[in-house]
């Protein structure tokens, strides 16, 4: 049964914020990982981390345990403890939360839908120069999923959570599409994958699952395009000099934010103002922290301050990913359909995929252009496709980059080359290698006739199930399933130790799941595996090794 | 007199061996909730892997105290005025630290050197027994020294893991990360590089892993020392260990287990085997 959640009082908001920020925690240097906008410091997971604990410590001195006080405190907290960039975002966030909450016990989806608009407003209001592509995107879009749910009369606090959760994920790996920094570095933005780490944190506590959160580790989400791995060298390409990190909090009477916020602007880069007119949070990018601190100094008194030189930052983060990057000098590009399979090659290290398949064989031009956007200089191209190894072939008089095909002509054959990459082993080295792996599979390819034929003793009728080994039409028959057990009945399965059975676009996870109990019948000593690979025209690609 | 050689327990070196080479190893320490156990003493392998596996405690490990070598420093400085401290690889764990912090909490005039072998398992014992043997045989201290730091970049220990999850958790992935995540069942199989868990490749089943492992010691033209190791599957290491008695003399192969320590991050069913190449 699905767990029903009407409403939320302070107790276990702050109990869900606590969990959260656990969560938080165990992802949080992953998160810094990731970090390369806008100036390269590495610290977002960090940063987003201490400013959640700030909110925590602030959630249990809140006055009394009301919704509104428990989010008041917290919004507080992530003021006064607010640290860098996302952390001057995030307590924008608690901060329009909170007042969307004001005068709340408790609240319901439908609050929680109105708050995270709110929340969504404010964070834009806060920054001089808001960027998309970043956790502004993400808190904007995930509030109007929250909404959307309420609107089609889904008040339920669960329900409400998830559609927030999923729609924070899609659109944290929906960043680099948005921001080109982050889509020539690889990866997803720091800052939106914090907050969705948060959000899923809140909503796994609150669909019950606080023991199992204990042992387990959030995941980074993986952006939608393809990737051309990371270069230290080309994220530095787009970045000016910044000068100094400047942030404090500054504490005074009737302090005016809009005024403040246009004499700031002039004085530096990345300026977030956050507060209300007694405690404002500074954060600004500026060559001359002098000019900033005489203008507030006037204001009011200066509190926690932080200057930063950021040159020497990015010098110590570009030294950090050196460090962390394995050296991928090399760059493998798989032609892949169907999105079950792109996830199995990307999951499995292809640097970049070309969509194409049997029906869909991509262009010469297609690949040349995958080659020369990937940052390697040495590149193996699997076709996984016999009409595609020649124009894969042509690549290499074109391009000036060391290209070498090795000649897969199926899925699995494509799959068994990658895994068997040696990362310490050179470019020829590893393309031998990779030959040698495709060799070490046989695949089966079930497929629909597409006109009636006799083929030796096989007679095919339109439209019936058919079965290639290793490209050649095997058997035909009614079903998928009888087509494959005939051909399994005809292999010697005497060195054959695995079976990976990749269902198509249009086949049901059901019916995979009858094939696959049809072949353990008839061979135990077998170990099966079903994967989705969504490709189209193949009800099934399987592999056996 | 004899130079002492003293090394971790995560160099998987057997008592057996300790003692017939006079090898003193000190426990690194695994912990299950409150309680902490010394490495293969308190806690066998067997009850180790079983609560591994059945515990909802997930267990941490921690590296001796310098307090722990200090101890050893004082009571072998009576018996011998040298000795050699060879250390698991200190990007792995603090035991290097303690074991160079020890020497200051220590009034000897013993010589005390500490060598980071950049290396652990049957890979870092390997390179131990060869110490060992030497000094048996009367090496100095610096002989000795000399003799490690020749046969570090000789050793190669490869290990053929069923999971991740357990390397991961325990954040000791190094430059492995990229295997993470796989949509395949795969069997990773790393390598230590330079003190790091490095990725070597992947196979998809643990017989193609055995043949890896088979495979990769011998792709090499002369051993000087060979240890094939387990952690759960007894007939695995006797089997692989079968095969290789065709290149190298079987009752040459040290056959040890993956001490608890070391489990903590390659989970059951990791198989090893470390190759120290002759000159």
């Amino acid at each position: 049964m699905i767990k029903k959640v009407e409403t939320i009082g302070g107790q276990e908001l702050r109990e869900m914020l606590t969990a959260a920020t656990a969560w938080l925690e165990k992802n949080a240097s992953d998160i810094d990982a990731l970090n390369v906008f806008p100036v390269p410091d590495g610290d977002t997971g960090t940063n987003m981390l201490l400013t959640m604990r700030s909110c925590i410590e602030e959630a249990y001195r809140a006055p009394d345990e009301s919704a509104s006080a428990v989010i008041k405190a917290i919004a507080d907290g992530a003021l006064m403890g607010a640290r860098g960039n996302s952390g001057v975002i995030l307590s924008q966030i608690w901060y329009g939360i909170a007042r969307g909450l004001e005068g709340k016990k408790s609240f319901t989806g439908g609050d929680l839908a109105n708050a995270l608009l709110e929340a969504a407003s404010t964070a834009y209001k806060g920054i001089s120069n808001p960027v998309e592509g970043t956790i502004l995107t993400v808190i904007r879009e995930s509030a109007a999923a929250a909404k959307e749910q309420v609107a089609n009369g889904s008040d339920d606090m669960i329900s409400v959570m998830e559609a927030t959760v999923n729609a924070a994920n899609e659109s944290v790996a929906n960043t680099p599409s948005l921001l080109p920094v982050l889509r020539d570095a690889g990866v997803v933005d720091a800052g939106g994958q914090g907050l969705y780490t948060i959000l899923e944190g809140a909503f796994r506590y609150l669909r019950g699952e606080a023991e199992q959160m204990q042992f387990r580790k959030p995941q980074l989400i993986v952006s939608n395009m393809p990737l051309t791995g990371r270069s230290p060298q080309m994220l530095a390409a787009d970045e000016i000099p910044f000068g100094y990190c400047t942030e404090f909090l500054l504490k005074g009477k009737s302090i005016d934010t809009g005024k403040l916020i246009t004499k700031l602007e002039k004085k530096g880069q990345s300026l977030i103002v956050v507060g209300d007119n007694n405690t404002v949070r500074v954060h600004v990018h500026t060559l001359n922290p002098g000019n900033i601190i005489n203008i507030v100094t006037r204001l009011g008194t200066m509190h926690q301050v932080s200057i930063r030189n950021m040159d020497e930052q990015r010098q110590d983060f570009l030294e950090l990913q050196k460090e962390r990057m394995p050296k991928i000098d090399m760059a493998i590009i798989a032609v892949v359909s169907g999105d079950g399979l792109n996830d199995v090659f990307s999951s499995l290290g292809a640097t970049a995929i070309v969509p194409g398949g049997q029906t869909m064989n991509p262009s010469t031009k297609d690949l040349l252009q995958s080659v020369e956007s990937v940052s390697s200089d040495s590149i193996i191209i699997l076709p996984n496709n016999k009409n595609i190894v020649l124009t894969a072939e042509q690549v290499l008089s074109l391009s000036s980059k060391r290209v070498k095909v090795v000649s897969t002509k199926t899925i699995p054959q494509g799959v068994a080359a990658l895994l068997a990459f040696d990362y310490e082993a050179d470019f020829e080295t590893n393309t031998n290698i990779m030959e040698k792996a495709k060799a070490t599979v046989k695949t089966i390819e079930i497929t629909r006739a597409v006109r009636s034929t006799k083929l030796g003793d096989l007679e095919i009728n339109k439209k019936q199930a058919i079965g290639l080994l290793d490209g050649e039409l095997l058997a035909a028959g009614s079903t998928p399933i009888d087509v494959i057990s005939k051909m399994f009945a005809g292999l010697d399965l005497n060195k054959a130790e695995l079976v990976t059975i990749y269902y198509g676009n249009d086949t049901e996870s059901t019916e995979a799941e009858k094939v696959s109990a049809t072949i353990r019948e008839q061979y135990p000593q077998l170990q099966i595996e079903i994967v989705r690979g969504g490709q189209p025209h193949y009800d099934y690609i399987i592999s056996i090794e | 007199m004899t130079v002492k050689i003293i090394t971790d327990s995560l160099s998987d070196i057997t008592s057996d061996i300790a003692k017939d080479l006079g090898i003193t190893i000190v426990p690194v320490y695994v912990r299950f909730g409150e309680k902490v156990y010394r490495d293969r003493i308190e806690i066998t392998t067997d009850e180790f892997y079983y609560r591994l596996t059945h515990d909802s405690t997930w267990p941490t490990t921690t590296q001796p105290t310098p307090y722990d070598f200090a101890e050893i420093y004082k009571k072998i400085a009576k018996e011998s005025d040298e000795m050699l401290v060879i250390t698991l690889s200190n990007k792995l764990s603090g035991t290097y630290e303690s074991a160079v912090h020890a020497k200051t909490l220590v009034e000897t005039k013993c010589r005390i050197e500490v060598i980071d072998s950049l290396t652990v398992v049957m890979g870092l014992g390997l390179i131990v027994i060869a110490a060992a043997k030497a000094a048996q045989s009367g090496a100095s201290l610096d002989e000795l020294i000399q003799l490690v730091n020749g046969a570090m970049p000789r050793s190669h220990a490869v290990m053929c893991f069923d999971t991740l999850k357990y390397l991961a958790k325990g954040g000791r992935i190094g430059k492995a990360q990229g295997l993470l995540g796989s949509l395949l069942s795969v069997n990773p199989i790393l390598t230590m590089k330079n003190g790091e868990v490095s990725p070597l490749t992947r196979v998809r089943s643990r017989a193609a892993g055995m043949k890896y492992l088979y495979d990769f010691v011998t792709g090499f033209p002369n051993i000087e020392e060979l240890a094939v190791e387990h952690a759960t599957t007894p007939d695995e290491a006797d089997d692989l260990i079968g095969r290789l008695s065709k290149v190298f003399p079987r009752e040459r192969i040290y056959r040890s287990t993956v001490s608890p320590v070391i489990g903590t991050y390659t989970g059951p069913n990791v198989l090893s085997v470390s190759v120290l190449e002759a000159i």
